[in-house]
């Protein structure tokens, strides 16, 4: 028999605890690929402080236990002068910023499959740090019948320092149905 | 391990390889940790049903594919302050429940810029236990 594995079982953090972990709930409201607004450029209003917790988390989630993503004695000593997240430490950062409805929420969209991504990073994730994030639409087309969408987000931290820049590109479904899923 | 630098390291030199298993445990923890909970990721009964990329199982994320691949940089280079600037990924196959992958690089360009400012390009591959290339990557580094 096939072991259950619960979501529950896995969240650590204030943030895995407060995020709404059921992308079917409100999915009929999620932006669809045909409803993309080409000029559309929004400032999300939520933002993400880090915590050292955060960070850890996140290591621990990709099975990464270099000392300068999960010790903060060792990294303290080491080149970055203290703990700094993994670079995609952004990943969670950009769910989060995102959260379960509005604008950029067609990243949420069930059975939605990812292509490639493109990010550039301009400054360490630090605790402490507050980043807020900024996007606009970039592209999207079909190819092979499957039909593309491109964001470009900016993030930025408490200094209004650009941390970095995500082309973030997914094929989406032509249906958000739990039934009828298609590409 | 030896210090890293724009001026000591060699063009194609391979970096030491990461191994990952993956398993539904593995998967559903990198959700938890990216709060992506994608029912394609951490629903094995709906994948059953829409059987999305075939075999109806789940599939990892392409995000955790691509971290596992940019840790094979970050345990290369972080320790001596590098810099990781830019990645770009590629998705090719599906990664399931019960896969082995193993990540790859090799530094495949070298830039020199002003002091501070030159950087590397890694070419980046993970493979499965099938000797299939599942996802390819490149990742840019700035080095002192």
């Amino acid at each position: 028999m096939e072991e259950e594995i619960r979501i529950e079982d896995f969240l650590k953090t204030a943030k895995q605890r407060a995020f709404e972990v059921d992308f079917f709930k409100g999915a009929d409201e999620y932006e669809r690929w045909e409803d993309v607004d080409f000029d559309g450029e929004y400032e999300i209003d939520r933002t993400f402080t880090v915590e050292v917790e955060d960070i850890k988390a996140y290591s621990e989630g990709i099975v990464d236990d270099n000392a300068l993503f999960n010790d903060e004695a060792a990294a303290e000593a080491g080149p970055y002068g203290g703990l700094v997240g993994h670079p995609l430490f952004l990943t969670p950062i950009a769910f989060w910023l995102t959260g379960d409805s509005g604008p950029g929420s067609w990243v949420r969209t069930p059975g939605a499959i990812n292509p490639g991504q493109k990010i550039e990073f301009y400054e360490h994730i630090r605790p402490g740090d507050t980043i807020r994030a900024r996007s606009r639409f970039h592209d999207k087309w079909i190819k092979r019948g499957k039909r593309y969408l491109t964001y470009l987000t900016e993030y930025t931290n408490q200094r209004d320092e650009l941390v970095a820049k995500w082309w973030a590109t997914l094929i989406l479904p032509t249906s958000r149905s739990d039934e009828v899923h298609q590409f | 391990m030896a210090e890293v630098t724009f001026d000591s390291v060699q063009l194609d030199t391979q970096l030491p390889e990461i191994v990952r298993e993956v398993d539904q445990r593995v998967i559903t923890r990198n959700a938890a940790a990216s709060l992506d909970y994608n029912p394609i990721h951490v629903k094995p009964a709906w994948a059953k049903q829409v059987d999305l990329l075939g075999e109806g199982t789940t599939i990892a994320h392409g995000m955790c594919t691509f971290s596992f691949m940019t840790s094979v940089v970050t345990d290369w280079c972080a320790p001596s302050g590098g810099f990781v600037s830019g990645l770009e990924s590629r998705f090719i196959r599906p990664v399931r429940p019960g896969d082995t992958i193993t990540c790859k690089g090799v530094i495949r360009e070298k830039h020199p810029r002003q002091a501070g400012k030159s950087f590397v390009v890694v070419e980046l591959s993970a493979e499965s236990q099938r000797g299939q290339v599942v996802a390819t990557a490149t990742a840019r580094v700035v080095l002192r």
